[in-house]
């Protein structure tokens, strides 16, 4: 595992040195960025805080076919998509590259999925420490940090002029090598290091959750959880722009002969989630939804994987349309009193 | 200027009658230029009432919203009133819903708040990244920002909401009780902005759509939080059978967008949520505006400024263009 660097204005050329892998990277389109296929190395930006769309997109896409069967045919003969491409993710943030690592535990688990897992496996994550986390930015509450290398194969750091590499894992001596990066030496890793020290500070958000997974089923009743349901729209953009949420619905969609088994995402914060086939909906308002989504995360994700599904990435709190700000509803049941444990 | 403390008084003596069950506002939000809509259900909350240029969102959207669980056998359902605050935009919502027979007008009470603009947080975060200001308040031609000890004086244009400079209502059109006196009308809707989307060409159109259905994640937050989509089943949710799929991919998309557009036509009261709360920024309203002054130019009908009209689609006139019959 090594030193490198390359002057910022190389940028581009790095990016198309990197022929053998399929790179993906934050691309603007107005203000939304998302993380997708490198095309002109020159749309690139990494001035964002963030992506708006989390890079999870890229293990688990928003809608994908898992495989392709004709109607009418006896026998099925389904054509499994090719997953195989070398991939590379370039500027992800520490925060997103731990989400996957939260979210392994789940498509690993009782089942193991290839889909996912290829890709996790085939992936080069090459990270972009953070030098100004945002206002809603809390990830050193989560375990993380505007530096951190949890789940990374090389961490980049924004020196003014160039950036300095630090390769983590073979795989990232394996892009610093295809992208012919110079060698970096102390000055440089003493500057990521003040830099790394220096953007913890600047995080200004945090959240104490010791307790918390253990409390929540007790707060299974209270109407705590109405101050926020009650302005909840229901929509899909909480859980939908989290990088560790990873709930999805599978379909058949038909067209003439031709037809796929499709998966998307779907959400906890949707009526339709849980409707039964008899039309009764044991989650039948906000109230329940609300619970769910952060009783999920903070307590059922935890008891079962040891782990909160949370990475405090903040973009919850950013792109809540009526401003229900998920470390508030935490620090609020913190105080509530809760009530003998009830299990979900 | 509305005066706070008597805002909040007036809230408390509203929902402390033995008639109203629930008062819908504004209160701070957590960071930024945030507020959120606030529900109260006790007195003891009302002092959380707020009434400032932060104010965006449409408290409307939330009676409709609400859903209610079924009541219990041998328990009677709870009918006592809905008391509301709305800007002049927001009260649009009610008269169309009124228009519309969503509920009997004496289960609301609407509180009325003449409203001089409001912020679009994209702006203020681009001119004051993640500050939170100490106040917002609006002084005859300039916003005044006080942040950091410091007083910035702005144009309206450059932080208030583009749907504020072309204000033709900024008084509440339905109101049982208005909080502050009325404000006097300053803007004018030419439609400049659909004037100008139209000059495109056929394919440009397309090659626009394309790109910006194409962002759309399906979150729905558009359609969640639009006062006039208020169905018990929306379309696009509906399984048995199912009209419209889950996938996204530019034909789904495109189909939940125009089919948006077309049950919004001539219901559509311009409060502008659908396209302030995308998270992928798509410009929802460029569809429902033109939608807006098609009807308007051919039926010489506005929805949402009249409490007796008919709904368009409900009304029939001799005079009535049929360009469209070939």
């Amino acid at each position: 595992m090594g030193d490198y660097k390359f002057a910022k204005d190389k940028l581009a050329e790095v990016l198309s040195s990197l022929g053998d892998y399929q790179v993906f990277a934050p691309t603007p389109a107005g203000d939304v960025v998302r993380f997708l296929e490198v095309k002109d190395p020159a749309a690139v930006t990494l001035e964002s805080a963030n992506s708006t769309v989390p890079p999870k997109e890229l293990m688990f896409p928003e809608t994908e076919t898992l495989f392709k069967y004709r109607l009418g045919d006896t026998g099925l003969d389904p054509s499994v998509p090719d997953a195989s491409a070398r991939r590379l993710v370039f500027g992800i943030r520490p925060c997103d590259a731990m989400a996957y690592t939260i979210v392994d535990n789940l498509f690993s688990w009782d089942f193991t999925d290839p889909y996912y897992l290829n890709r996790r496996e085939n992936t080069t994550l090459v990270g972009f420490a953070c030098g100004d986390p945002c206002a809603n930015c809390f990830c050193p509450s989560m375990g993380g940090a505007p530096a951190s290398e949890k789940g990374l194969d090389a961490l980049m750091f924004d020196l003014g002029d160039t950036f300095y590499v630090k390769t983590l894992t073979d795989k990232g001596d394996a892009f610093a090598k295809a992208a012919g990066l110079d060698a970096a030496g102390d000055a440089e890793s003493k500057a990521a290091e003040k830099q790394a020290e220096e953007a913890l500070g600047k995080v200004k958000r945090s959240i104490d959750t010791a307790g918390i997974p253990e409390k929540l089923p007790s707060l299974y009743d209270h109407p705590f959880w109405e101050q926020f349901s009650d302005r909840c729209l229901s929509c899909g953009i909480c859980t939908f722009l989290c990088p560790t949420c990873h709930c999805f619905d599978i379909q058949d969609e038909a067209e003439a002969f031709n037809a796929r088994r499709a998966r998307m995402w779907d959400t906890c914060m949707f009526a339709e989630y849980t409707v039964h086939t008899s039309g009764h909906n044991p989650r039948p308002t906000r109230k329940e939804r609300t619970r769910n989504r952060i009783s999920h995360k903070y307590s059922y994700f935890p008891e079962k994987f040891d782990v909160i599904a949370c990475v405090g990435c903040g973009r919850c709190i950013n792109n809540c349309p009526v401003n229900i700000d998920l470390l508030d509803i935490l620090e609020k049941s913190k105080q509530a009193e809760g009530k003998e444990a009830k299990t979900a | 200027m509305v005066d706070l403390k008597e805002l909040q008084d007036k809230a408390k003596e509203v929902i402390s009658r033995d008639d109203v069950r629930r008062l819908i506002g504004w209160q701070r939000g957590t960071y930024g230029f945030e507020s959120a809509p606030i529900v109260v259900t006790d007195a003891s909350d009302a002092d959380k009432l707020i009434f400032d240029p932060t104010c965006v969102q449409n408290p409307a959207s939330f009676i409709t919203l609400e859903e209610k669980r079924p009541v219990p056998r041998g328990q009677e359902p709870d009918t006592r009133k809905v008391a509301v605050m709305v800007k002049g935009c927001d009260s649009r919502a009610i008269v169309q819903q009124l228009v519309e027979k969503a509920y009997p007008r004496e289960n609301v009470i609407v509180m009325g708040m003449p409203c001089r603009g409001v912020i679009d947080r994209r702006k203020a975060a681009a001119l004051f990244g993640d500050v939170t200001p100490d106040e917002v308040k609006l002084d005859g031609d300039k916003v005044v920002v006080s942040l950091n000890s410091e007083t910035k004086e702005l144009a309206r244009g450059d932080i208030l909401a583009d749907k504020c400079m072309r204000c033709r209502y900024p008084n509440p059109l339905v109101s049982d009780e208005l909080m502050t006196e009325e404000v006097e009308k300053w803007g004018a809707d030419e439609f400049a902005d659909v004037d100008e989307f139209e000059k495109m060409s056929p394919a440009d159109k397309w090659k626009f759509w394309e790109e910006q259905f194409s962002k759309c994640i399906r979150c729905y937050s558009c359609r969640n939080v639009c006062p006039m989509c208020y169905c018990v089943e929306c379309v696009v949710a509906k399984l048995k059978p199912q009209w419209t799929r889950r996938s996204t991919d530019i034909s789904e998309n495109a189909a939940y967008h125009v089919q948006r557009a077309w049950h919004l036509s001539g219901r559509c009261i311009e409060c502008m949520e659908c396209q302030r709360v995308c998270p992928v920024d798509i410009p929802i309203m460029t569809l429902n505006r033109k939608m807006t002054r098609d009807v308007k130019e051919m039926f010489d009908y506005e929805p949402g400024v009249d409490v007796e009209a008919e709904p368009l689609l409900a009304c029939y006139n001799p005079q009535d263009p049929e360009d469209y019959i070939m």
